[in-house]
């Protein structure tokens, strides 16, 4: 019994001693920006749809970066791709009282719930890459901060007309749970309507934007429609996938693959000539825009509601000399 | 005392955890009651006169908004002829100087608390108003108070563990008979859908109020339909309730998307959003709602012969059946009761969110199997107390919400709250049944009190 109650202790005060340590871990970094910034005004809370996505985890520490520089600390969370988890991150930057919150929402609607808890605890809300849609929530939010995806869809379009040579068929790899998606989609048609493209768009399927889901979708659009002459994927993950399945079919160099972001991954698979164009996002312009509008609304200056970064081609020719695709960086 | 730390051992880790986040989260706040609003008054009284320009500034729906309406008003009965109140962001007092700079007026002094003094606009004054430059800031002293201990933050403590605590009333009758339920996560999205799919279509945002109970009854009892197949399943063809309800959790989770096409259902009515997040007789209804079901899940475990044979069917099948037990009926009830209990979570969760999303409460079976072991049952069957489980539940809830109050980030998150789980459970199995009382000196006879029993 007395071993027992021994190791009891033991783990008990290992679990602490864990905890603590855990919870320290975090100030070394703090205390480094101290130096270069006088004082730590306050606390920002931002929280990501995912932040395992790279694309997510530099957004975050861009913006971490640039808060520094005016005094705020950011506390960055993981949604998870949880609405409900998203939304019990909310109501503690609220119950924590925070100066702002910076939302990359899960979900488009659900976050509205969220959004209107933070207006009425007086926090403002601003918005990056996805909008809030909620139509009661929408007008609460400070501003909104994302790349132009439907100018990046047309992009996408101009592309997959030129390498094709406006003939034949192609198909879409979506991801219509996600506004930004559902629009690149949007401009990609609206590109093709406006230019009386030839190309026939046989299907479109939902590759659940990851690599895994884009094989596979893929793959059965080439046992469906073994003629296809191009596939748009809505970003990189799913049209590498897409890539994959083309190149076991052994017909990579019969299909031009247009996926999006042109993500570390993307560039450098554009420059392997997998991919033929990745219409490029800059989420170091969305991180900084995001800090900048809440300064701006600090200091009291009118903000834009939406404020919308053009996206721009990547081609072969951007990727030879891009610096960023050998460093591996968005 | 001893009896209770042995039954419920947990409940010191918990407070221990409540004092640990509440030592971490102690931070500066400011006034803003009557006594907030005397000390500015003293203020100005001492260092304006009564034709000085005042600006007395609040943050739009906060506490210094209140406070400063007050000051506004008291400082105008008392005499001093220009002041102005401004409430909202930080644009509203940029143009509030702006018109006073247009008007060639003098600026003495700022009146405001809180938020209001983290604006850059009273930093930039000198730059964007020169004339201003001399203002005075008035604000009242702060004081220290965690932001642990603070009445939003122990509501968001209970919303967030609302759903998976209501789940876990059921599974923590179903692991008593040595089962388990692995459908519940998606049950979740199921019922919510559902839901929110039959008020849409008794009128969308414009439904009658009665669409939703309709609604929550309609998802929840879908949910119950599936359970009780999931537990003939189990009780009648033997096959193992893992493999039963994994099948059940895939088949729900399609479904759920299926009806759906993968949207969320956005279109309901305002009502819908009263259980999640209303008030009744001022007390949160999600509490009421926890207080309710756990109390009447206690009493229904402990003093009915019902509750009794889960115990028995989960302590010894054979025996149980031998002794007259309707073993077969008893597990089907389990699986009924834990299917129900995650419809309504479903619609609790769906009231918070105000929408039905296909994709909620991935990953919620294991918070949910998690808070039921840690408040302290056995996975073996046969034992478990429903209370443990609630305080299992708040220990999980009480963890994320801390380590999001301090900042943590979500990577290490992950990590210490596994670890916190384990050790929870570790210490669990180390006490050897004893309870807390293993930490308690020797010779309290807490072994001998525990054998009385």
């Amino acid at each position: 019994m007395t071993k027992a109650k021994t190791v009891s202790w033991a783990v008990m005060g290992a679990a602490i001693a864990c905890f603590l340590a855990a919870s320290c871990s975090e100030r070394p970094s703090e205390s480094g920006d101290a130096e270069t910034t006088p004082e730590v005004k306050g606390k920002i809370g931002v929280t990501c749809m995912d932040l395992t996505n790279p694309f997510f985890k530099l957004i975050s520490n861009i913006m971490a970066k640039e808060a520094a520089k005016v005094g705020y600390e950011i506390i960055s969370l993981d949604g998870n791709n949880d609405p409900a988890k998203q939304n019990s991150q909310l109501s503690d930057f609220v119950a924590q009282g925070v100066d702002a919150i910076f939302l990359n929402p899960v979900d488009s609607k659900s976050a509205g719930e969220g959004v209107k808890k933070a207006h009425e605890a007086g926090i403002p809300v601003f918005t990056f890459d996805v909008q809030v849609t909620d139509p009661d929530a929408r007008d609460l939010v400070v501003s909104h901060i994302g790349s132009d995806n439907f100018q990046g869809g047309r992009l996408a379009g101009e592309s997959m007309m030129k390498a094709t040579g406006d003939q034949g068929k192609i198909a879409i790899i979506s991801y219509p749970e996600v506004t930004s998606c559902i629009l690149r989609v949007d401009g990609f048609k609206d590109y093709l309507k406006e230019k009386n493209s030839k190309l026939d768009i046989v299907t479109e399927l939902s590759g659940r934007g990851n690599r895994n889901d884009g094989y596979t979708v893929a793959t059965d659009i080439l046992q469906a429609h073994p003629d296809i002459v191009g596939i748009f994927a809505i970003n990189d993950p799913s049209g590498l996938g897409a890539y994959a399945a083309v190149q076991k079919a052994g017909k990579a160099d019969r299909i031009t693959i247009v996926a999006f972001d042109a993500s570390p991954a993307g560039k450098q698979a554009v420059f392997e000539k997998k991919l033929h164009d990745s219409p490029q996002q800059f989420p170091r312009k969305m991180a900084k825009g995001t800090v900048e509008a809440f300064v701006r609304h600090l200091e009291g200056e009118a903000v834009e509601k939406k404020i919308f970064i053009p996206c721009s081609h990547y081609y072969y020719d951007t990727a030879v000399d891009d610096e960023s695709r050998v460093a591996e960086q968005w | 005392m001893t009896r209770l730390f042995a039954d419920y051992g947990m409940v010191l880790v918990l407070i221990g955890l409540c004092a640990l986040f509440s030592v971490l989260t102690i931070k500066e706040h400011m006034p803003s009651g009557t006594e907030a609003v005397e000390a500015l008054l003293e203020q100005v009284h001492a260092e304006c006169s009564r034709t000085d320009v005042i600006l007395v500034v609040g943050a739009e729906n906060t506490d210094s908004a209140l406070l400063a309406e007050r000051l506004g008003r008291e400082l105008r009965e008392a005499g001093y002829a220009n002041v102005r109140t401004v409430v909202g962001s930080p644009r509203d007092m940029r143009l509030a100087l702006d018109d006073l700079q247009a008007q060639g007026r003098q600026l003495a002094a700022v009146a405001t608390a809180g938020d209001v003094l983290k604006w850059r606009v009273l930093d930039r004054i000198s730059e964007t108003h020169p004339a201003f430059a001399g203002y005075k800031r008035m604000a009242p002293e702060p004081y220290y108070w965690p932001g642990f201990l603070t009445g939003s933050n122990l509501l968001a403590i209970v919303d967030r563990i609302v759903v998976i605590a209501v789940i876990a009333i059921g599974m923590t009758m179903v692991i008593i008979t040595a089962g388990i339920d692995l459908s519940v996560g998606s049950l979740i999205a199921l019922s919510a859908v559902i839901g929110t799919l039959v008020m849409k279509h008794l009128g969308g945002l414009e439904a009658p109020v009665w669409a939703v109970p309709v609604g929550f009854l309609a998802g929840t009892l879908a949910c119950g339909a599936v359970g009780a197949l999931g537990g003939v399943v189990v009780a009648q063809f033997k096959v193992p309730p893992f493999i039963a309800t994994l099948g059940i959790m895939l088949m729900a989770r399609g479904m759920a998307f299926l009806i759906t096409g993968g949207f969320s259902i956005y279109q309901v009515p305002d009502a819908l959003a009263w259980l999640g997040q209303g008030r009744s007789l001022g007390i949160p209804n999600t509490v009421l709602l926890l207080g309710v079901l756990y109390v009447a899940a206690h009493v229904f475990m402990s003093y009915t012969p019902l509750g009794r044979y889960i115990y028995a069917v989960g302590g010894n099948t054979q025996a149980a059946r031998l002794s007259g037990v309707p073993v077969k009926a008893v597990i089907v009830f389990v699986y009924v009761v834990s299917a129900l209990a995650a419809g309504l979570g479903g619609s609790i969760q769906a009231s918070q969110l105000k929408t039905g999303t296909p994709n909620m409460g991935v990953m919620f079976e294991l918070y949910v199997i998690a808070a039921v072991v840690v408040g302290g049952t056995s996975l073996a069957g046969g034992s478990g107390r429903i209370l443990g489980t609630l305080i299992g539940a708040f220990i999980i809830s009480v963890i994320q919400n801390g380590m999001n109050l301090l900042g943590m980030e979500s990577y290490t998150q992950q990590v210490v709250l596994g670890g916190v789980i384990l050790a929870a459970v570790l210490l669990d199995k180390l006490r050897g049944g004893k309870g807390f009382t293993a930490f308690l000196p020797v010779g309290t006879g807490s072994s001998k009190e525990r054998t009385e029993q």
